[in-house]
């Protein structure tokens, strides 16, 4: 699971149970989560029950799964208990305790299978003619031109500009209503209300150094708090969100018409050109065209890969390609990016050392200085970490495959937080002192229970005294040891 | 400063589920269907295993599937399609290609092969929706190409097999790990490779089988499930039909670890058997368990006259199986002359002495041993 699908997740876990239902009567809803949101075992039990005339008992269930993955067992439920997929049928008289799946969910998955149905949740082609070169790469190149100049707006803020290209190369930025965006999901912020200089806040830093399909959904998740605040903008977050998964099941490089689209959808379409997500032709607002940022929505990590690849492949010949996956990480430190973007250079000079630039080949190494110099400004270590293991380039992903080591040289890893470790020398956590206890035995008890429930911070046994972060598990259990003997 | 400790670790895996593939192996024959048409026409069982293949589909945008008949006289390709009717199909549908025919296998997925499909309707995601014309196109005119007049009735399963295997061996190369490290001074050298490596793609084969296994078929079928053995890919079997019973299917779904069931007593159960017992894949299998049989039928064919035989007899040398001893003792496969023992002469018959029943102090009598001749009593 990745990171954008976690946040994705914490998002649909907020959701009520009724807004469920209705984002589950959409098939492609339905679909996108499933394929999207759940763990591998999860999917597997979906599809076992999906068909099952009857619900399916818990019993049965212990029996399918093998005990020794019992922990993947209980974490597959879960997660679908807090999707609303399953419900559980209480034990009753005649019947043992039971599982089915929503009827919602149910009905929309066996549609989005099977086919048929009216409910066009898959798009509506257009018919219209469409120009020769309204094509593949056509499309990638303009959804990528607009994200960039997202990402360049972000990455500017920061202050460290590298080389005089960025400037010249982001004239016209992303438009006011993204700007507006980004600084209201503080990913930048204003020094103050009235300056136009911004400057990037740890959010914004952990959104640079995210993988592009982890960015689109943060910037959407933006969008649909944003307009779930903006109750009166005539937005319905639910009917957005379902949009959104309805985009992702489209075909790129097909239009699709506008005419099939509600009110409340074809007025989100604005918003999503200015995304890159959709393309409309300037001439012809009949039809719009899915990019791949949009179509790609929920894919699974290991196709994005490929997605960049076929990104990287659009783009041949533009000289400022980004290329995604580019980075090679050696345990001697030194880092190798195949890259000429200058957005992505910019990304790596916040925690690297760059030492040489050529033609399609930036090199350069990690050193303490430079991970302080980015802890300094607030990037922490996973996400830097993070970054390099989105970012690695697939030779690494092969070479860790057939090896079955980590992706990453631990060494590196390891390091790389040492060095951030460096700069704490002293973390405060808040709470409370146990101390001057009546006997041996006591303190024993009473820090073997603190210490169980995963509250104690410190101990010191020959002075009697321990630290506990929090206390009122505690106090209960001296206040219940006091009545058994006092 | 516990925080700080060598022992602690953190790894940065790469995660994401690795792609599956799934092979279908589907039993076309005409008879076995007819025999099976009051339960579960032909029709409803293709549309179970097209919701079933969606279902595969939907795992994941790498999941692929690969679709194969195996005819009375051929193994067909129903997806991908095969160049040829790729291109014809092409032209009939528009003809908005540009006429390359790769086999839209390995990436056709990106949108390639949907195109051609092209009645998509808002209904359907436009993968499933193109799968779905090409197999039934490629079944209509795989029907429509079939005569009357001769039909056999078991089924080509091994050439099934062995094209299943090609299309899968060829799909995993483009996962494979590069042969040689990059870094020369530490080359990753053949042999450690394969002791360690974690599979990029799980591969499976799951044959839906309707009609007997051919006895003629037999050493092809096992040269196939012993390279699918070698190559860890598990070949699942469904066995629908109650009057038939695919031995060397369910030996190789034994051989190779897969699983076999036979829903012959509810053929329209069709798609529960599908979804539980054969949608888990690799992955999934190492958490659950896996539906078991509990008697194999192990009976092999004779190379000699291509029976399936109970017992018979076994070349030393090469291990082939005889359903009787081969001309001149010598056999077929690989010429060695073979020492029969005393095997097929008449057996003397021995008058039996009629003996004097003796009682010795101390013996009650001898035991009977079944033996023609008596322990020599002293005398």
């Amino acid at each position: 699971m990745s990171v954008n699908s976690l946040q994705l997740s914490e998002y649909l876990e907020n959701m009520s149970g009724m807004t469920f239902r209705r984002l589950y009567q959409q098939p492609s809803a339905a679909f996108a989560v499933f394929r999207r949101m759940l763990p591998h075992l999860a999917k597997t039990l979906v599809m076992a029950i999906l068909y099952m005339p009857t619900p399916f008992l818990y019993s049965d269930l212990d029996v399918w799964v093998k005990p020794a993955a019992k922990r993947q067992k209980d974490q597959a439920l879960s997660i679908l208990r807090a999707l609303h997929i399953i419900t559980s049928i209480p034990a009753s008289k005649d019947a043992q305790p039971a599982m089915a799946l929503t009827t919602n969910f149910k009905n929309s998955l066996r549609l989005a299978l099977e086919g048929g149905g009216d409910h066009n949740s898959f798009g509506v082609p257009s018919n219209m003619p469409v120009s020769e070169d309204l094509d593949i790469p056509f499309l990638d190149k303009y959804a990528r031109k607009k994200w960039d100049d997202i990402l360049h707006f972000v990455v500017n803020s920061v202050g460290i500009t590298d080389g005089s290209r960025m400037s010249g190369e982001t004239s016209n930025g992303p438009k006011g209503s993204v700007k507006e965006l980004l600084i209201g999901g503080r990913l930048v912020e204003r020094k103050s209300p009235t300056s136009p200089t911004i400057h990037i806040t740890q959010a914004g830093f952990t959104f640079l150094l995210q993988e592009a399909n982890a960015q689109v959904w943060t910037l959407l998740l933006l969008w649909l708090e944003a307009a779930e605040a903006n109750a009166n903008a005539g937005m319905d977050h639910v009917d957005m969100l379902s949009f959104l998964f309805l985009l992702a099941s489209l075909e790129l490089g097909r239009s699709y018409s506008t005419d099939a689209l509600t009110e409340s959808r074809r007025n989100m379409l604005p918003s999503l050109v200015d995304f890159g997500l959709v393309y409309i032709p300037a001439h012809d607002h009949k039809q719009f065209f899915p990019t791949r940022l949009a179509t790609t929505l929920t894919s699974s990590e290991s196709s994005l890969r490929s997605v960049s690849a076929g990104f990287t492949a659009a783009s041949e010949g533009v000289a400022d390609a980004q290329d995604k996956n580019a980075i090679i990480l050696e345990t001697n430190f030194r880092i190798y990016a195949y890259t000429s973007s200058p957005l992505q250079i910019a990304v790596l000079a916040l925690f690297c050392e760059l030492k040489m630039r050529f033609r399609e080949l930036v090199s350069g190494r990690l050193t303490r200085a430079s991970i302080r110099r980015a802890v300094d400004m607030g990037i922490t270590s996973d996400q830097i970490i993070s970054y390099l293991a989105t970012h690695a380039h697939e030779q690494m992903h092969r070479v860790a495959a057939a090896t079955k080591k980590p992706l990453l040289p631990p060494v590196i890893v390891d390091q790389i937080r040492l060095w951030q470790l460096d700069t704490e020398r002293m973390t405060a956590t808040p709470g409370f002192l146990f101390m001057e206890f009546d006997s041996v035995k006591e303190y024993d008890q009473v820090k073997r229970f603190a210490e169980d429930v995963g509250v104690l911070k410190w101990s010191d046994d020959r002075k009697g005294m321990f630290f506990a972060n929090k206390v009122e598990q505690i106090k209960d259990f001296m206040k219940n040891r006091r009545k058994e003997n006092p | 400063m516990n925080n700080i400790d060598a022992s602690a670790h953190y790894e940065v895996e790469a995660t994401g589920q690795t792609p599956s593939l799934l092979t279908l192996i589907i039993d076309t024959n005409p008879r076995a269907w007819a025999a099976l048409d009051g339960s579960l026409p032909f029709s409803k069982a293709v549309a179970n295993i097209l919701v079933f293949v969606n279902a595969h589909l939907a795992f994941g945008n790498d999941n692929q599937v690969a679709i194969l008949a195996a005819h009375s006289n051929r193994a067909v390709w129903l997806y991908p399609p095969p160049p040829g009717r790729h291109a014809r199909h092409g032209s009939s549908s528009g003809g908005d290609r540009d006429g390359d025919v790769e086999m839209a296998g390995a990436n056709g997925q990106n949108g390639d092969s949907a195109r051609q499909g092209a009645a998509s309707s808002a209904n359907k995601y436009p993968q499933f929706a193109s799968i779905e014309a090409s197999i039934v196109s490629s079944l209509r005119s795989l029907v429509s190409e079939t005569a009357a007049s001769s039909l056999p009735a078991t089924t080509l399963v091994a050439g099934a097999l062995t094209t299943a295997l090609a299309y899968i061996h060829k799909t995993s190369l483009a996962y494979a790990p590069p042969k040689q490290s990059s870094d020369p001074a530490n080359p990753t050298t053949a042999a450690t490779v394969t002791a360690t490596q974690t599979p990029t793609l799980h591969a499976r084969i799951l044959a839906i089988s309707v009609s007997d296994s051919e006895p003629a078929q037999y050493i092809a079928t096992m040269n196939a499930v012993f390279a699918a053995s070698h190559a860890r890919i598990p070949i699942d079997t469904l066995s629908l039909s109650p009057h038939a019973s695919p031995t060397f299917l369910q030996q190789a779904a034994f051989i190779t670890g897969g699983a076999y069931l036979s829903c012959a007593a509810n053929p329209s159960g069709l798609l529960s058997y599908l979804m539980f017992g054969f949608l888990p894949d690799a992955e999934a299998r190492t958490h659950l368990v896996t539906p078991s049989q509990d008697s194999i039928d192990f009976r092999a064919a004779c190379f000699c006259h291509r029976k399936v035989i109970d017992t018979g007899f076994v070349c030393s040398i090469c291990l082939s199986i005889f359903c009787e001893v081969p001309e001149g003792s010598e056999c077929l496969t690989c010429g060695t002359k073979l020492a029969l023992g005393k095997y097929g002469a008449k057996p003397v018959v021995v008058v039996r002495k009629k003996k004097k029943k003796k009682r010795i102090n101390g013996l009650t009598g001898r035991e009977e041993t079944g033996s023609a001749t008596g322990t020599p009593a002293p005398t």
